[in-house]
Order: C-alpha cells, then sequence, then structure tokens
C-alpha cells in the first residue's frame, strides 16, 4: 500500500482555489474549537436562506440570549459571533461556490483535528492510494493520515445525502485491499450532519460500511482523539 | 414566560416540518429517504413531546422556533428542503433546551 498526490488536472487545479480560499480556513478553525451548538449554527447559517444576523441570533437562543432553561447566558459569545459572522459570509457567495466552499471547510476541519492527535506533517490532503495488482482509483481521498504502520482515510461530506454507494465502496475497497497486503487501513466518513440522518442515509445504503468509521457533526472532537 | 408549553412548540414545529417533507419530496429520486428521515425526526420530537411536553415554554424559545419556522418556509429549492430536513429539528431542540 503506498499513497501518491492526485493528478493535477483541471478539477484538482480549480478546487485547490476552493480550498486555499482564506475564509474555509476561518471557518475551520473557529469551529475546530466549537460546541456542537455552535456546529449546529454554521450548519443552519451556511445552508439557510437569510442573512440578517439578529434572525440567526434570536434563532439560537443558547449561544446569543439567555439560556432556555433559565440558566445564566452563555460563556461563548464572542465565538459564536465570530462564527455567525463567517458562515454568513459563506452563505453570501452564489449558490455553487457556497457549495464548494462548504465541502472544503468539511476537509479542512477534520485534517485540523486530525492534526491535534497525528501532527500535521501525517495528514496529507487529496491522496491517491495504491494497491499492487489492483487498478487505482480515479477519485482521491480528502484526508488521509499518513504513518509507518497506522494509516487512515476520510472522505468528507456536508451532509448526511451525501453517503452513497461510491464513496462507501471506495472505502471499503481500499481497507480490502490494504488488509490483503496485511496492512491496516482505517477508513472513515466525516459528515458534517446529524447521526440521526446519517443513520438513516446508511440505512438505505446496500454497499458494505460495516468496517466504516462515521463521523458525525456530534463526534468530530473524536477525530482528534485516539481512537477507543 | 409564553402561556405556551413545549407540546405547542414542537406541534407548530412539526406542521412546518411536514410542509418542509412535501418540497423535499420533488426530488423523486430521494423520496423514501425523505420519507425515512422525516419519521426518524419525528420519533425524537415525540420522545420530547412526552417526556416535556407539558412544560412552559419561554418568549424566547417560542421566538426561536418560530424564526425556524419562518426559515425552512423561505425555502423553495428541494435539494436544500432536504438538508434542512436534517438541519430544523435540530435547530428546533436546541431552542427548547434539548439535546440535539
Amino acid at each position: 500500500m503506498r499513497f501518491q498526490d492526485a493528478a493535477r488536472d483541471a478539477r484538482a487545479v480549480v478546487y485547490a482555489g476552493i480550498q486555499a480560499d482564506p475564509l474555509v480556513a476561518r471557518v475551520a478553525g473557529l469551529l475546530a474549537d466549537a460546541t456542537l451548538a455552535e456546529r449546529i449554527l454554521a450548519r443552519a447559517v451556511m445552508n439557510g436562506e437569510t442573512t440578517e444576523p439578529d434572525r440567526w441570533r434570536a434563532m439560537f437562543p443558547t449561544l446569543f440570549g439567555a439560556a432556555a432553561d433559565g440558566t445564566d447566558g452563555p460563556a461563548h459569545t464572542d465565538r459564536s459571533e465570530a462564527i455567525l459572522e463567517a458562515s454568513l459570509a459563506v452563505a453570501d457567495r452564489g449558490e455553487q461556490v457556497r457549495s464548494q466552499v462548504r465541502g472544503a471547510f468539511v476537509e479542512e476541519l477534520s485534517a485540523r483535528l486530525l492534526a491535534r492527535r497525528v501532527g500535521t506533517d501525517a495528514v496529507r490532503r487529496e491522496r491517491r492510494i495504491l494497491f499492487d495488482g489492483v487498478r487505482a482509483e480515479i477519485h482521491p481521498y480528502d484526508v488521509t493520515v499518513e504513518l509507518d504502520g497506522s494509516a487512515e482515510a476520510y472522505d468528507c461530506k456536508w451532509g448526511a445525502r451525501g453517503i452513497n454507494a461510491d464513496v462507501l465502496h471506495q472505502l471499503d475497497d481500499a481497507r480490502s485491499n490494504a488488509a490483503g497486503e496485511d496492512e491496516t487501513l482505517q477508513v472513515a466518513l466525516v459528515v458534517f450532519d446529524a447521526r440521526r440522518s446519517c443513520d438513516v442515509r446508511l440505512a438505505h445504503q446496500t454497499a458494505p460500511h460495516e468496517a466504516t468509521r462515521v463521523v458525525t457533526i456530534e463526534t468530530l472532537d473524536g477525530l482528534a482523539e485516539p481512537a477507543t | 414566560m409564553s402561556d405556551e408549553t413545549i407540546r405547542d412548540l414542537i406541534d407548530r414545529a412539526l406542521d412546518a416540518y411536514a410542509r418542509l417533507e412535501e418540497r423535499g419530496e420533488e426530488v423523486e429520486d430521494e423520496w423514501s429517504y425523505v420519507a425515512d428521515l422525516s419519521d426518524a425526526w419525528r420519533t425524537r420530537f415525540d420522545a420530547v413531546a412526552a417526556h416535556r411536553g407539558s412544560a412552559e415554554a419561554t418568549d424566547e424559545s417560542g421566538a426561536a422556533v418560530d424564526l425556524a419556522i419562518d426559515e425552512i418556509g423561505r425555502i423553495e429549492d428541494p435539494h436544500r428542503a432536504i438538508d434542512w430536513l436534517s438541519t430544523f429539528p435540530q435547530v428546533v431542540l436546541l431552542a427548547i433546551g434539548e439535546r440535539p
């Protein structure tokens, strides 16, 4: 098993420009330290219709107002404000660009969280995984962790609807091909969406996914923690 | 405090959610996913209503739920509606002080 940079075709060049957008790094940096409620705020705003910040503040009283349970107000209002501002900047892009930025953001967020566990140098982007005697997949993996004796491959999705047969097959094929070479490759999907929705989506899939870990908006911080 | 209960807010949210589901069902290839997704979240709302439905809702919670309802009422794109079938319940659950 060996890793290789993806071909620099036209798609890759265009997408590299999206990935390099400072807004992607800004949103990912903020959400790497965010609470679940703040991550749901970001998902709602980035996928929202209204761009009026006051409406979003009122929609999330646990972040911007007195808590719903009547206890004292939130402790991270500054961070919530920064997340709201950055998410609105994403929403303010045209529909196509907004979609691309959201996808790149989930990859960047995943890479940042993984780097907390394995170090920045071990985390790579847009990599193909090659196996002896096996035709290489055309599409690269969004994020990989490349350490001697410990490799991981991640595909990142904005929403549960992004879970499909192709991505599940690609991840499971890589895992089984690695096993065929007596290598261990952990594979996972990172989905910036609710676990409940991902479970429903997975229930509709017949592609193998029993050995594929699914990281959801509720469990993102697990990327930064050793597997149990 | 308003005169409303958590169940009142959930009932309003579910009415709006049904309209959002109809919009999402316009994507024919995703019809069964949309139906199952909506059922899954309704089950969660039902559980909250059964557990805390009679509790008084705060004015802030009521306003937040109404704004979330207004937000999904603006959605015309059925693909975005499907995305919101997942997001809207989490926004509402947060607004009423529940685990999303």
